[in-house]
């Protein structure tokens, strides 16, 4: 069978694929923009960095329950569009599914 | 029902791979998987649309125990732009045309892997929640962007 996807051990080991526009490689601008990075972001940036990936899952993963959105087991949309205007006539605005 | 977790992720992965589905983990779900730190509620998987996919798809989901009717496989195998599924061990977003990203095959070349989790990148997750500039993306885009320019810098 195809391996398909190569697996990493650490915790955030990413194989990365032309990530940098070429501001990101312009030294001068990435450190200014690193600068811009509020501290409290930071460090839970640092601290989720360190993390393994099966903590990091389990602090992001939540369960809460949805009005409407959560209560029906399937839905279909032919088109993306179409569930946008779904959300927005059907959803709470403050769920936040409404465009701006 | 609990919260999605590492080890359906790894189910996810596990089955889709034995069926071979094109996927790719978007939205926020998939910028944590790059380590971005927030909250969320739902997996997305941005889904290649060909008859193929969708039937391996179904199959995929149906082997990680959920209860598609035949009327539901086929909307998967037709691949409808939007499918959400609540009938499963976890909640699931299928997302044939995601806002903000022209098909699938380029952000198939633009992905990154996570433990084996093929994930898109962070760049066309950023575009993705700029197109469809709901409430819920545009708080939550600034402190993205700001992990952007912090993941650069531990690459």
């Amino acid at each position: 069978m195809r391996e398909y996807f190569p697996t990493y051990t650490m915790a955030c080991t990413i194989e990365t694929m032309d990530v940098r526009t070429r501001n990101d490689d312009d030294p001068t601008h990435a450190a200014s923009m690193v600068d811009d990075i509020p501290a409290d972001w930071w460090e839970e940036f640092e601290a989720a960095w360190g993390r393994p990936l099966k903590t990091r899952m389990r602090y992001a993963f939540i369960r809460t329950y949805k009005p409407v959105l959560d209560d029906a087991p399937f839905r279909s949309f032919e088109t993306t569009e179409a569930y946008r205007q779904w959300c927005e006539r059907n959803l709470p605005d403050w769920l936040g599914y409404g465009r701006v | 029902m609990g919260a999605f977790d590492y080890r359906q992720a790894e189910e996810v992965r596990d089955a889709f791979g034995r069926h071979h589905v094109r996927y790719l983990f978007i939205g926020k779900s998939g910028a944590i998987l790059l380590g971005f730190p927030d909250t969320t509620q739902d997996a997305d998987l941005f889904v290649e649309r060909s008859t193929a996919n969708g039937r391996a798809i179904v199959q995929a989901l149906r082997e990680l125990g959920f209860d598609l009717t035949d009327d539901q496989a086929v909307d998967i195998e037709r691949g409808k732009d939007f499918v959400q599924i609540k009938n499963g061990p976890f909640d699931l977003d299928l997302i044939f045309a995601p806002d903000g990203i022209e098909c699938f095959a380029d952000a198939w070349e633009r992905r990154l892997e996570v433990e084996g989790f093929p994930v898109c990148h962070l760049d066309d997750i950023i575009a993705s929640k700029e197109a469809t500039n709901r409430q819920k993306d545009r708080e939550s885009l600034p402190r993205l962007r700001s992990f952007r320019t912090y993941w650069l810098s531990k690459q």
